[in-house]
């Protein structure tokens, strides 16, 4: 099995991802992705060059719009009715310092 | 630190606008049916769409569409016909799927450009075309007259998503750093938002602030925006970096946010150009960060370093369709398309007879150009005289009074254009002074009445006769020896105090041309 | 004669009809027979009683007002829906402990429109964990059982609608298909599973596994029944702008028949490594019945489907990283509580509420899509797309229809397979299918020689031409005869 992903490059993909994972459970995870990346080996063989890409099924569609015209919002209490802390009418949430994204 | 004008002697500023405006003027949000409301009770305005709730897929409001190629067309862009949406993604909690829906590689608008007049003070901040004349070239910029005009390309403008918005609690003054929690409010997220990002083409503070400006007039003059800077609807990103005179090679840039004014753009821009250069001049280095401008402190703080370039694992949206534009829609929008600032001001010039810079400064607020234009209809045949007159009374008087009472629309205050057109007439006929007219100006604005009753009812008329002044020049300087004295030993500054006295005997409706005229001529005698 | 939970949809509306029984008491007995049986089976993760009862007296007011036949094909008739189709008010938990305590303030299309065509919705049915997977043993609720074999798996991942279907729990129901998710299990369970062409059917309010993939069908005993939820299901939604305006009248597709038809036998599929002489044997044998029956049989090339397996795995996944990003505790879901910051309550609400297959497809997206490998991976997987797109269309033109087997094998015992690679190969002749776009269907062909277990056969279609796989299932219907309920829970045994 080749190595595609060490722990380490596996541990920052976690991080991006969001997804906590404990010491046995990244040792787990490098060999389960290592195991299904080499299963794709297949994808990188083929001839594909000069053929487009194909990234909507349905060929023919295009141009999908609808009228700006106004539909029945949520109450707010339908709003956060799944929300697991809410405070004001909003969600809460714990401090986010230290959250990258582009703001 | 140095200031802005030594450091441009030795350095060139690179700077690069990203420019994010909210559809406002639409009814619904990009993706889905919620209304379009700023100011309404937090999450009053969500759906399955707007929330991310699990299922929910979106589906494009055409009219935003529509808008951004509007938006491309009147910035002079390429429309791209064949574009799609783009999944840009990362988590953060007031981006409800945790990923933005945006465009890729292609957007609707690509190749665009506006070309800046700067004039006056404004061009001086440009030290590299000191010595060049009226005509001559230099890079992106052809020297005018009055100053210059600077051919500032466009990236491209790009389609996306709103975010939410969220405050900070438990900390000081509602910021990030030192808050416990924060709350969020989805009712802004989803809210149709184009991107215009500008080719790094600024070299000034002043350019930046000028390209804003001009954006923001077009913007509104296409109604797609009410542009308002306050309230984030249009708002402002600058990348800057800073490279010795002469250097063709790039510096390393920081990224500016927070400049939500134009002022706050131009000193937020100008702070970070001699932070730089300080840095620079100090044998230290430039990281690539995201930097805040502090308006109250006025300087720039690290919000971020940005070690390497964001991986935001893009990927065409699969649940909406590409687009394939037709000629049919993109003409559709074209017809949409109205006169434009550039085109208004030029016309003006053409058809009125007035100087480039006056006519420019008219079509700086969409509410002056279209009372000017009134004006010079209900002047009819003598528009053409009363043109420039008119035009000052715009510039300056209006001007004042609308910054005076922001929210006030000129169209519905007591000054009609048959008004103003009668002001303007009484002082191009001597009837009234330039002093008077602003009096009677202010009186219109205050009392609602006609400027002829007011000059009628204050007994304003301004006295031109020849005759009337001269006896009142005549005792003035009969009145006065010493003076007269002086003036004749080649003080001819005196002849400011004979004005004045001539200008309290008549109670100050003496025409002062006249007074100049015929006080020059008889002390001389 | 009085209502069973074996009857079919014709059955059922013609003894209300004939006021044999009352759609009341079709609910009322459908419902006690899920509470009796479904412990053995674990098809069910909610029952909806309250909606079925309302739905049930519609139904009884609009016979008694001499308006039954307006209310709709499905009018009647017991249903149920995959747990990741979203019904205002009921728990749509995805079997995942993320979702667990999520109650829906919204209706999915599909469901909608199950609801209006007069069905009786039941409740919501379990499934593999976000449909991550082929046995249903990845629900974060327990494993579902399959009604003939116990020991065995339901597949997947639509387990749940399968095996109520074929337990007789329901009449019909409606499943997801991603890469096989219907047709496989309707294959390991002995009934019929429609996979329409993506946009036949609206995927709003259908929690998203692979966007570009996904596509609901419906399950039943009979292909006139499934025939009758395509006509109550599809069609154009403004909600959807994948779905597309349908002119397809399912029903009246089920009354032609075969003669003059090209069916079309895949070289590559028949060939197939893995593929067990049983499933091979009743596939062959199934050909020749339709070729009895007046079809045509011929042999077509889809050279490059070879390549479908990898370039779902890569297309599944990088969709499903970026569908899952929303699970982020801030506005629905498994919140972990107790973090001073959110970056903290992140990290271990999904760590929870995430079970290991959805972590392994979420990480697998993430690397694919990141910024170097996305070169390597996703932009050839689209190129692929487009091979195997061509290959199809290819294909068509020398045939109408083509046949293939749904599944290389009969259903498997609980934990047989626990690599996730090998468990990926199991919908080696469903997957091309999801990445072309185009209609599928397994149908019941008899028992397994060696294993005694559900056989199906696959049938495909061109884009948008759905009805002519129907009209191969009913001709092969006539065979076989419609499906029946798994033995051990047919009318009279059940809940014994």
């Amino acid at each position: 099995m080749t190595q595609h992903l060490t722990e380490r490059d596996v541990r920052d993909i976690a991080t991006y991802a969001r997804i906590g994972l404990t010491d046995d459970e990244l040792v787990q995870m490098t060999t389960d992705l290592n195991s299904i990346i080499d299963t794709l080996k297949p994808i990188t063989e083929f001839d594909l060059d000069g053929v487009t890409p194909t990234f909507h099924p349905i060929g023919s569609l295009s141009n999908v719009m609808r009228e700006d015209t106004e539909r029945e919002s949520f109450t707010q209490e339908v709003a956060l009715e799944n929300a697991p802390k809410q405070q004001d009418g909003s969600f809460l949430i714990p401090s986010i310092l230290g959250e990258g994204g582009d703001r | 630190m140095k200031k802005l004008e030594q450091v441009l002697q030795d350095w060139e500023a690179v700077i690069g606008l990203e420019i994010h405006t909210e559809l406002t003027t639409l009814t619904t949000k990009m993706f889905c049916g919620c209304k379009l409301e700023f100011g309404a009770a937090p999450n009053t305005h969500t759906c399955p769409v707007c929330l991310g709730l699990p299922g929910a897929l979106p589906v494009p409001n055409k009219a935003a569409i529509e808008s951004i190629v509007l938006a491309g067309l009147a910035t002079n862009c390429d429309i791209e016909k064949h574009s799609m949406f783009y999944r840009k993604n990362y988590m953060y909690p007031d981006m409800a799927k945790n990923f933005q829906t945006t465009q890729g590689p292609v957007a609707f608008c690509m190749r665009g450009h506006l070309d800046l007049d700067v004039d006056g003070p404004a061009a001086k901040e440009r030290t590299d075309i000191a010595g060049l004349g009226a005509g001559d070239t230099y890079e992106n910029v052809t020297v005018t007259d009055t100053g210059y005009t600077a051919h500032v390309g466009i990236t491209r403008i790009h389609m996306e998503e709103d975010a939410g918005k969220m405050i900070h609690i438990g900390g000081d003054e509602g910021r990030i750093a030192g808050a416990t929690h924060s709350l969020v409010d989805y009712n802004r997220a989803g809210t149709p938002l184009i991107e215009l990002v500008t080719e790094p083409d600024l070299r000034t503070p002043e350019e930046a602030r000028l390209f804003m400006q001009k954006l923001r007039q077009i913007f509104l003059a296409i109604g797609i925006s009410d542009c308002s800077m306050e309230e984030g609807s249009m708002r402002c990103d600058g990348n800057v970096s800073l490279r010795r005179r002469g250097s063709t090679k790039l510096g390393v840039k920081t990224e500016l946010k927070n400049m939500n004014s134009f002022k706050n753009l131009h000193d937020g821009l100008a702070y970070e150009i001699c932070r730089q250069a300080e840095v620079l001049e100090e044998g230290g280095q430039i990281y690539q960060e995201t930097r805040h401008w502090d308006p109250t402190m006025k300087h720039t703080i690290v919000m971020r370093v940005k070690e390497t370039a964001d991986d935001y694992r893009l990927f065409p949206e699969p649940d909406l369709a590409p687009y394939d534009l037709t000629d049919e829609f993109i003409e559709g929008v074209r017809a949409k398309l109205p006169e434009l600032p550039d085109q208004k001001a030029a016309r003006f010039a053409e058809q009125f007879g007035l100087s480039v810079y006056d006519a420019r400064q008219l079509v700086e607020g969409e509410q002056t150009a279209s009372f000017f234009e009134k004006c010079m209809e209900a002047a009819g045949a003598g528009a053409k005289k009363l043109a420039k007159p008119v035009a000052n009374l715009v510039i300056n008087d209006i001007a004042g009074w609308q910054n005076a009472n922001e929210d006030a629309n000129l169209a519905d205050s007591p000054l009609s254009p048959a008004r103003a057109v009668e002001l303007v007439g009484l002082l191009a006929e001597d009837a009234i002074s330039s002093k008077q007219a602003k009096e009677v100006f202010a009186a219109v604005m205050d009392e609602d009445k006609d400027p002829a009753a007011i000059v009628e009812e204050r007994g304003m008329k301004q006295v031109s006769d020849t005759g009337a002044i001269e006896a009142v020049v005549d005792a003035v300087i009969a009145a006065n020896p010493d003076e007269v004295a002086r003036y004749k030993d080649g003080n001819t500054k005196v002849i400011g105090f004979f004005v004045g006295q001539c200008m309290k005997q008549m109670r100050g409706q003496g025409n002062p041309k006249v007074i100049n005229q015929l006080l020059a001529k008889k002390l001389a005698e | 004669m009085a209502f069973s939970t074996d009857m079919g949809i014709a059955q059922i509306q013609a003894g209300l009809r004939a006021g044999n029984f009352t759609a009341r008491e079709v609910a009322q007995e459908s419902l006690a027979h899920v509470k009796a049986a479904d412990e053995k089976v674990h098809a069910f993760l909610e029952l909806t009683e309250e909606a079925a009862y309302a739905a049930a007296d519609r139904v009884d007011a609009a016979i008694a007002a001499g308006s039954f036949d307006e209310l709709g094909p499905l009018a009647g008739i017991p249903c149920a829906f995959k747990d990741n189709m979203n019904q205002e008010g009921t728990h749509t938990t995805c079997a995942s402990h993320m979702l667990e305590n999520y109650v829906s303030p919204y209706t999915a299309t599909c469901v909608q429109r199950a609801i209006d065509a007069g069905c009786i919705p039941l409740g919501k049915l379990n499934m593999d964990e976000f449909a991550f997977g082929s046995s249903t043993e990845s629900s974060a609720f327990g494993p579902t059982h399959n009604p003939w074999d116990l020991d065995r798996v339901p597949g997947g991942s639509s387990g749940g609608s399968a095996a109520a279907v074929a337990a007789g729990l329901t009449c019909v129901a409606l499943g997801s298909d991603t890469g096989g998710s219907i047709r496989q299990p309707a294959s390991f369970c002995g009934i019929v599973g429609v996979k329409p062409t993506y946009g036949m059917v609206s995927r709003y309010g259908v929690v998203a596994f692979g966007s570009s993939l996904d596509q609901v069908g419906p399950f039943a005993r009979s292909v006139e029944d499934a025939a009758a939820v395509m006509d109550a299901i599809c069609g154009h939604d403004e909600l959807d702008c994948t779905s597309q305006q349908v002119k397809a009248d399912f029903r009246a597709a089920c009354k032609q028949d075969v003669a003059g038809m090209r069916i079309g036998i895949v070289k590559e599929f028949m060939e197939a490594d893995g593929l067990t002489a049983e499933v091979r044997e009743r596939t062959l044998e199934a050909a020749a019945k339709l070729e009895a029956a007046g079809a045509e049989l011929v042999e077509v090339e889809l050279p490059h489907v070879d390549a479908a397996i990898s370039a779902y795995y890569v297309l599944g996944p990088c969709e499903a990283f970026s569908n899952l990003a929303r699970f982020d505790s801030v506005r629905y879901g498994l919140c972990d509580e107790g973090h001073k910051d959110l970056g903290g309550q992140y990290e271990s609400s999904r760590a929870k509420g995430f079970g290991p297959e959805a972590k392994r497809r979420i990480m697998l997206g993430s690397y694919l899509l990141s910024s170097g490998v996305y070169e390597k991976y996703y932009y050839p997987a689209q190129q692929v797309r487009t091979l195997i797109t061509q290959d199809y269309t290819s294909a068509y033109e020398k045939c109408d229809v083509i046949l293939a087997p749904a599944s290389p094998r009969t259903a498997f015992k609980f934990g047989e397979i626990s690599d996730p690679a090998t468990m990926y190969l199991s919908d080696v002749f469903t997957i091309s299918l999801n990445i072309a776009g185009n209609g599928g269907m397994s149908m019941p062909c008899g028992l397994g020689r060696e294993t005694g277990l559900p056989i199906g056969v696959q049938l495909m279609s061109p884009q948008f031409k759905d009805e002519n796989m129907f009209r191969v299932a009913m001709a092969l219907e006539k065979e076989y005869g419609t499906a029946p309920v798994a033995p051990e829970f047919s009318d009279g045994k059940a809940g014994e």
